[in-house]
């Protein structure tokens, strides 16, 4: 099964770090400035179809902007926020998780019912709401994200945190005076490290999703930023015309998601490879 | 079950959907007071004299610190007058309840598409296990689930609204047809106007938007149960059951089904906040004059009253929908009613 996982995790990864590289290279690679407008050229059809042409290999849009060059400089605030709200959800989402299970009692107790509270606003409205308050702006997009997705990674590992304190080595721990930080941090880390890391994985796809859902409302970066989900928002306003504008984005997000998702996968299917093989070694 | 108890069980339950709401609705006031424009900036005239706009400002309790304008709102919101939209001008709550049918229909519809089918083919996947089906299957599903709600609804709209022309995708209803507005729910009221054409053409307008909001719904359910229904086969039972001559269907359908059920509806209880989430961008995509088109027009227009309000339904929405997943944990699980 290992080999299986590893699959996975190369073309996952593979892909995802395809994206990055788009994104780095974005200047170099893009045709066009992405917010150039050409009008003489608007909705024009993608390269290989009969009245398409070459300087445009993805078409424009209904500003004459190019399409490839859109979605090559949009890749930039997907991988941004695909880097760094994961990171993010998971320092404060874990962090609590391992401070409530460590704790338990009524830390566990009242965490639990904040992480319940927030977890009854549907996740789109709570998003869009923070959005408001803040100012639009990348670092706004990351923050809304954080603060509403911190709660999944949350509950999932407190969950494992409270298997683990059951465990023996966490009362010898103790026994032997290990301070509480040093046991959350030496003893407790560890264990969950396995899920934190596929979670993190999943977390990049959800975040580019959401960046992409607050993009097509119009709470996003600022509005010169080119994004996947302001592309799909104008691509709909033009779907009669001109479909391609809209394909082409919503590929770019799947694809992404799809990345994220398989690496997370063929990280799991590692993991718990690993975990069988220690089970079975002493027996 | 104890009458009295249930009854306790139940106060208990509504209190604390209370207590969350009321904490839930601090949070929200306090986040739209961070709101770096001037809600009022478009009701006021241009013209307007410093002291005019003050009066504006007033008139909405603007000048007051934020936590006399949370009481005031909390004060009137008890009394079921969630105040005025600032843009709408009209009672948030008369807003709320023209818009709220129609996205409540859409979940309903949508959450019970996901389960029905899920269902379904998680049961014949799990018949079919070990086989290329299966496979092919969980392929599918895990496709199915790396597409988000919008992007299946806009699918939708490209290859059966446009490329294949088989359905439509603008509005609820052909707005040639008009009927009454009695309960609210187009599908109700259709039904009760004795307009059969019209209720075939607004269930016609909500194949997609409730297809959309059930995709990922469907392969979610398929793969919990599937892997749900393999846990409860290795159980004695199963076995005992077997040697008994129980066929596999009964076992299936009379013993197997109920107790791998319990892991699908906590799966349910969790996505209701997503699927109401979900239906936000569908009715955006639609045009279906839900809530969640009410809360984008909401915050394009930076309509703080309406805003909160739609939040607040949001969330008491969601609460209710967990609170009844949880009441069906005792039906489904007989051991927990002794406790």
């Amino acid at each position: 099964m290992s080999s299986r996982g590893q699959a996975r995790i190369l073309i996952g990864g593979g892909i995802l770090a395809f994206i990055v590289c788009v994104a780095v290279l974005a200047p170099w690679l893009a045709p066009h400035n992405p917010n150039d407008q050409d009008l003489l050229q608007m909705l024009a059809p993608p390269a290989w179809s009969p009245d398409g042409d070459w300087s445009h290999p993805l078409g424009t849009d209904n500003l004459g902007r190019d399409v490839l060059s859109r979605l090559i400089y949009g890749a930039r605030v997907a991988a941004i926020v695909g880097t760094i709200v994961p990171i993010g959800t998971c320092l404060l989402g874990s962090s609590i998780a391992i401070v409530a299970g460590y704790y338990g009692g009524y830390v566990d107790k009242t965490l639990s019912r904040i992480v319940d509270i927030w977890m009854s606003f549907p996740a789109v409205v709570l998003s869009l709401v923070l959005m408001v308050g803040l100012s639009p702006g990348l670092r706004s997009v990351i923050l809304a994200t954080v603060l509403v997705d911190w709660t999944r990674f949350c509950r999932i590992t407190r969950g494992a945190i409270l298997g683990l304190m059951k465990l023996e080595y966490i009362s010898a721990a103790r026994i032997t005076g290990a301070s509480h930080v040093s046991i959350m941090l030496r003893d407790l880390v560890p264990g969950v490290l396995p899920l934190i890391i596929t979670l993190l994985c999943v977390e990049i796809g959800v975040a580019v999703v959401v960046e992409s859902i607050l993009s097509f409302v119009g709470v996003s970066v600022e509005p010169h930023i080119p994004t996947w989900g302001v592309m799909i928002a104008d691509g709909l306003a033009s779907v009669f015309q001109a479909p391609w504008c809209l394909v082409f984005p919503m590929l770019a997000v799947i694809l992404t998601v799809m990345a994220a998702n398989m690496m997370g996968d063929g990280l799991r299917i590692r993991f718990d490879a690993r975990i069988v093989d220690r089970t079975r070694a002493p027996a | 079950m104890d009458a009295g108890k249930f009854l306790a069980g139940a106060g208990l339950r509504i209190a604390t959907i209370a207590g969350q709401l009321l904490v839930v609705s601090i949070v929200i006031f306090v986040v739209l007071r961070l709101i770096p424009t001037d809600p009022l900036a478009m009701m006021i005239p241009a013209n307007a004299t410093r002291d005019e706009a003050e009066s504006i400002r007033a008139a909405f309790g603007f000048n007051r610190p934020i936590y006399e304008q949370y009481l005031m709102w909390l004060g009137h919101a008890l009394q079921g007058d969630l105040g005025n939209g600032i843009q709408a001008r009209e009672p948030v709550t008369r807003l709320i309840k023209t818009a709220l049918p129609l996205t409540l229909e859409l979940a309903f519809l949508g959450l019970l598409t996901g389960v029905v089918l899920g269902a379904l083919l998680g049961i014949l996947t799990f018949r079919a296990r070990g086989t290329r089906l299966e496979r092919v299957g969980e392929a599918v599903a895990s496709l199915a689930q790396s597409i988000p709600e919008f992007l299946w609804g806009i699918a939708f709209v490209l290859i059966f609204g446009l490329a294949l022309s088989l359905l439509p995708f603008i509005g609820p209803m052909n707005s040639a047809y008009i009927v009454p507005r009695q309960t609210g729910f187009l599908i109700i009221d259709t039904l009760l106007a004795g307009r059969l054409d019209a209720f075939a053409d607004h269930l016609k307008h909500m194949i997609m938007p409730v297809a959309a909001l059930a995709m990922m719904k469907i392969a979610m359910v398929m793969r919990v149960l599937r892997s749900s229904l393999v846990e409860v086969y290795l159980d004695e039972y199963v076995n005992a059951a077997r040697l008994r001559g129980v066929s596999e269907t009964a076992i299936l359908f009379r013993h197997a089904l109920r107790n791998a059920a319990i892991p699908t509806v906590t799966l349910i209880g969790v996505q209701a906040a997503q699927t109401f989430g979900g239906t936000l961008l569908i009715e955006a995509i639609y045009s279906l004059p839900g809530l969640g088109n009410l809360m984008i027009v909401a915050i394009r227009t930076n309509d703080l009253p309406l805003i909160q309000g739609i939040c607040l339904t949001y969330c008491a929405i969601v609460l209710l929908v967990n609170s009844l997943v949880d009441l069906s944990y005792f039906w489904l699980n007989p051991r927990l009613r002794r406790q």
